[in-house]
């Protein structure tokens, strides 16, 4: 009993130097989902394009984006951009890293929404004279669109989560800051709050999702 | 080209051997979890199925490098003495089941009940009903789902080189160290884990299609 009390009283005392961390987690998260957005958008158009060359590169560059492991990317970039005298904060380089990989999942997702989209609604519009163009943006573009609110969700709990890593190159987010505090301290029971904030920030996300999913219906 | 990541090749693909290692321990002891705790989840008394979307919940929510962490973390306190290994292969078994979990849960839930129903009045028993009915089917479903979790289990074993397991990313970043030479040795070891994954990648997507049972659609 008086050990779990003690753990109490040391979690509260840590709250305030968690906060910092927490914080940071955050901006990283909002930082790197708005980017990996935009990335996925330019992608997007590249690796649905029609133009000789250009699609084989786009699906290229999403394959080892998807089959290598984030951690290692991060370092590339970490320590590889230095190298060629180009100087970004290691936080800026962890969001750059999370959204060139997040970017290429997301593009997957909307391949996947465009692509459920029954093919005799595309024999139906050209039977009705729509060109191509028309036919995505009124036709194929708002479907798809619903279909890909809920897998966004599920990613952007994926991203929260990869946000940890960050970690790795001395970005003092809620992870760093957790880890820095059990070393320092020896105070193990603070990385149980850490491993709690987490918890609670990815199933809040996981909560939105259901909602949405219930919302938008359908999966893919 | 890359001449430094060849001269380094023969110590990173002895990190490779451990990271193939950990992946595979990580996979098999992943698959046999989640594939019981999935059937339990679905099949098991009340309590057990309760334990199981705790365990879920917990595992599926938490980041894996924070999972690793903990597991690295917190047995000393309760004076286990664990090394990094196996604490580390323990997380990411415990990770990679949860995710198991739900798929092999996902996939006996997507069988319709009237199956069920159909087989129970010619007479099968609930074994049978699930040898021969449920699982070969829920394992055509599953099948996409659990070699992308595989991909998964593979990248994340690089995660473990964070509390000092040395596989491939930690002999990467010793090399790197070493030699100073980043973008060749990170890139050639991206290389190496890419080898080791698109396949997989490759067999997930021609299976999805190959597996998918038109009726359900």
């Amino acid at each position: 009993m008086e050990t779990i009390q003690t753990s109490l009283v040391n979690a509260f005392r840590l709250l305030p130097r968690l906060a910092d961390g927490i914080l940071v987690t955050l901006e990283v998260s909002a930082l790197s989902f708005v980017w990996a957005v935009v990335w996925s958008l330019v992608l997007l158009p590249l690796r649905m394009s029609s133009a000789p060359g250009v699609s084989p590169i786009a699906r290229g560059y999403v394959e080892v984006a998807r089959n290598t492991p984030l951690l290692l990317q991060m370092y590339l970039l970490y320590f590889g951009l230095p190298v060629l005298s180009i100087p970004l904060s290691a936080m800026t380089t962890g969001v750059l890293a999370i959204g060139l990989q997040h970017g290429a999942y997301l593009v997957e997702i909307y391949r996947a929404a465009i692509r459920s989209i029954h093919r005799d609604q595309h024999d139906a519009a050209r039977a009705l004279g729509l060109r191509p163009f028309t036919t995505f943006r009124l036709i194929i573009f708002p479907q798809a669109l619903r279909r890909v609110f809920a897998p966004l969700t599920n990613q952007s709990i994926v991203l929260i989560k990869d946000t940890t890593l960050v970690s790795a190159i001395t970005v003092m987010d809620l992870t760093l800051v957790g880890k820095i505090i059990v070393e320092r301290s020896a105070a193990s029971d603070a990385f149980v709050v850490v491993a709690a904030f987490y918890l609670l920030l990815t199933s809040a996300l996981g909560l939105v999702h259901r909602v949405v999913e219930h919302r938008y219906g359908q999966h893919i | 080209m890359f001449p430094v990541f060849f001269a380094n090749l023969p110590y990173l693909l002895k990190g490779a051997f451990y990271t193939i290692n950990l992946s595979v321990i990580t996979v098999v002891l992943g698959l046999v979890l989640g594939a019981t705790l999935g059937v339990l989840a679905y099949y098991g008394p009340r309590p057990i199925r309760m334990l199981i979307a705790v365990y879920v919940f917990f595992f599926r929510g938490l980041p894996v490098l924070i999972v690793v962490f903990l597991f690295y973390y917190l047995p000393p306190v309760w004076g286990i003495d664990l090394n990094v290994y196996l604490s580390a292969a323990i997380a990411l078994v415990c990770y990679s089941g949860a995710f198991v979990t739900e798929i092999v849960r996902g996939a006996i839930g997507a069988i319709p009940a009237s199956q069920i129903d159909a087989a129970k009045s010619v007479g099968m028993k609930t074994v049978p009903i699930l040898w021969l009915i449920v699982l070969p089917q829920a394992l055509r479903f599953s099948l996409p789902p659990l070699l992308n979790n595989t991909i998964m289990s593979i990248k994340i074993t690089s995660y473990s080189s964070v509390v000092g397991v040395w596989e491939l990313t930690f002999a990467a970043r010793e090399v790197v160290e070493r030699t100073l030479a980043a973008f060749e040795i990170f890139l050639g070891v991206m290389a190496i884990y890419f080898l080791l994954c698109f396949p997989l990648s490759v067999l997930s997507s021609r299976l999805e299609r190959k597996l998918a049972i038109p009726t359900f659609a």
